[in-house]
């Protein structure tokens, strides 16, 4: 019994370690071929780890491009995008969750609609309304875009799914204790919300560090570059990709990402459950 | 200290009335129980006090004041919820305090109002404590010295003991009468729990439909119940009721059964339903005939359930009893321990006028 169990479990842990390895092959590839001289990329057979170890590509990517700059870009703007939609998402989470308005359902649905909308769809129309303010060529619309747009949709229901499970009760022993509607939110709704933000936090993060789209069609000076666009550069005078550098610059990109998910594994679960998509 | 007066006041959600013209003073000081069974706007009630609905009409005054339109801060009192309702990211000691920090006492004061108030519930060695750290019990209890702490005018209590287990109920149950002597503070209590009502109120308040059915003290009600709804909703047994009507004097059940309640000439032809608490049958040779059909025997007393022919009644007697099941014994009820209603209004029927007081 005990024996076909554990055997069981074997098989079960052989079967999981095999289908890793389309997950974790592309990460370590990209790692330890960053390391590797460029004729030993692609050499066949291919080398688990670098026979040759070199590092001249990491010092490459700073050379080809500003690569600093961009890294500082892409940090701020993810760190500005993060911030305002915690912000707006649960005010507006909050409000459609608790303030009986009228239209408030309406309203709700209409937000949510903004989650049907492909961005490539809108990308034309608010690429001539930043022309249009001079706004072009600058890193405002990528701030304000997912801030304020349909991107937020979602964290806005997060944030709304939330709220709504908090019992009403706290919230009128908190109107008997003397609080108003605002204080309600910020001293009795938010601190309880912390799993949910961490939750919106890390999607918003992650979606702004990832943004592709919209920086190649908003950017067009290197110095203005995020990385994802910054990464598309690395190529030789014939538009060839530079593999090593770009692995290497493809490499610290994802540093960030791995670290906030390491980091933070148990909030983005959790923040997926927020989202009522759970079992 | 204030006594509380609600007069005609109406509330509707939407275009359904919750709260029909409902009228109660309270006195200074008393303990008042609104009870009903869910759905009757008991709750609704308690929360226009607090000030957490409005109201469409009628006037509401704490002490000497209206209080219509003042906000719940303002209106010096504070309530105990069902779900205990204390602020999970602060500590114990945060949540009593937080009230009084709110309204800008000093930090001292502050201190030593959490600090009484945690004396008298013997809650001191908890003060550190989150409320997720804390048993059911002593979350009610914590809950209670949140309240004391403001020292309000009126304390409102909303089904605070429906989630705690039966015999910590009990216990609780005596603690807030205690607390209730000790404080000498105006106590409105709401819940559907009968039993918690006759045990603790100074008087009881039945409500159904958003109307009120019945003001009066525990005893009062259980003796009098103005009506059907009364009568079947105080009383841990249950009253038994016997449909029938009055001839030549007599009821008759419906049966075809002459039952020994008084004889009464004003109800000659009425159709009427007769209720008997079932402490009050007593075993007599004058009595009629019953069937048994179950007993239960609790050491000190006995619980019989019987038959007067095709209708079923509980009785409890004290003491033990022998009657195999489908055995007859003859049963009589206490002299003027009956209750006469009439059948369609469901009315009592004994010409004494109801307690409304």
């Amino acid at each position: 019994m005990i024996k076909s169990r554990s055997r069981l479990a074997l098989a079960l842990y052989a079967l999981m370690a095999v289908l890793c390895i389309p997950f974790l092959f592309p990460t370590w590839w990209m790692i330890t071929s960053s390391f590797k001289p460029v004729s030993e990329i692609f050499a066949f057979p291919p080398t688990l780890l670098p026979r040759q170890f070199v590092t001249d590509a990491y010092g490459r990517v700073f050379e080809l491009q500003p690569f600093a700059r961009q890294y500082f870009n892409s940090l701020y703007i993810a760190v500005a995008v993060t911030t305002g939609t915690l912000a707006f998402s649960s005010l507006a989470g909050y409000a459609f969750a608790r303030i009986r308005f009228p239209g408030a359902n309406l309203l709700f649905m209409l937000v949510l609609t903004g989650l049907l909308i492909p961005s490539e769809v809108t990308i034309v129309p608010l690429f001539q309304m930043f022309l249009d303010v001079g706004a072009v060529n600058t890193h405002w619309p990528l701030i304000l875009v997912p801030m304020l747009g349909a991107p937020s949709a979602l964290q806005t229901f997060i944030m709304r799914q939330f709220f709504s499970g908090l019992p009403h009760e706290l919230e009128d022993a908190a109107r008997i204790d003397g609080l108003g509607r605002f204080a309600i939110y910020h001293r009795i709704a938010l601190p309880l919300a912390k799993p949910a933000l961490a939750a919106v936090g890390i999607f918003t993060f992650l979606y702004s560090w990832n943004l592709y789209l919209e920086p190649i069609v908003f950017l067009s000076s290197p110095d203005k570059f995020t990385l994802p666009q910054a990464l598309t550069q690395f190529v030789d005078a014939y538009g060839g990709p530079m593999w090593n550098i770009q692995l290497a610059a493809a490499s610290l990109t994802a540093i960030p990402v791995l670290v906030v998910f390491v980091i933070a594994q148990k909030q983005f679960i959790e923040g997926l459950a927020y989202t009522g998509l759970k079992g | 200290m204030a006594s509380v007066s609600i007069a005609s006041v109406n509330k509707s959600f939407g275009s359904h009335p919750v709260i029909k013209d409902v009228s109660v003073e309270i006195a200074d000081g008393e303990f008042v129980i609104l009870v009903g069974p869910s759905g009757c706007g008991k709750s609704t009630l308690l929360r226009i006090i607090a000030g957490l609905e409005t109201i469409n009409s009628g006037t509401l005054a704490i002490g000497d004041r209206r209080v219509n339109d003042v906000e719940p801060k303002d209106r010096d009192i504070a309530m105990v919820f069902q779900n205990y309702a204390l602020y999970p990211h602060m500590t114990v000691a945060a949540n009593m305090a937080f009230s009084l920090v709110q309204r800008g006492v000093a930090k001292a004061e502050v201190e030593r109002h959490v600090h009484e108030a945690a004396a008298i519930l013997e809650i001191e060695p908890l003060l550190s404590r989150y409320p997720k750290q804390l048993s059911g019990g002593q979350r009610q209890r914590v809950a209670m010295g949140r309240a004391i702490v403001r020292n309000p005018k009126v304390f409102l209590f909303d089904e605070p003991l429906s989630n705690l287990d039966a015999k910590l109920r009990v216990q609780m149950r005596g603690e807030i009468k205690a607390l209730h002597h000790r404080l000498a503070t105006t106590m409105i209590y709401v819940t559907h729990d009968q039993i918690e009502a006759m045990t603790m109120a100074d008087r009881i308040v039945v409500l159904r439909d958003g109307k009120v059915e019945q003001i009066g003290s525990p005893l009062d009600l259980y003796d009098h119940p103005v009506n059907l709804f009364v009568a079947g909703f105080l009383g841990s047994n249950g009253m038994a009721f016997f449909r029938g009507n009055y001839r030549d004097g007599q009821f008759v059940s419906s049966d075809g059964l002459k039952l020994p309640f008084a004889t009464r000439g004003d109800l000659e032809g009425r159709d009427v339903v007769c209720g008997v608490r079932p402490d009050d049958f007593i075993l007599t040779d004058d009595g009629v005939d019953a069937t048994v059909d179950v007993l239960e025997p609790t050491g000190s007393e006995t619980q019989m359930l019987a038959r007067w022919g095709s209708q079923k009644f509980t009785s409890l007697f004290r003491g033990r009893l022998t009657a195999p099941p489908g055995s007859s014994v003859r049963l009589g009820i206490a002299p003027g321990r009956a209750h006469v209603f009439d059948a369609e209004s469901g009315l009592r029927l004994d010409g004494q006028p109801p307690c409304h007081a």
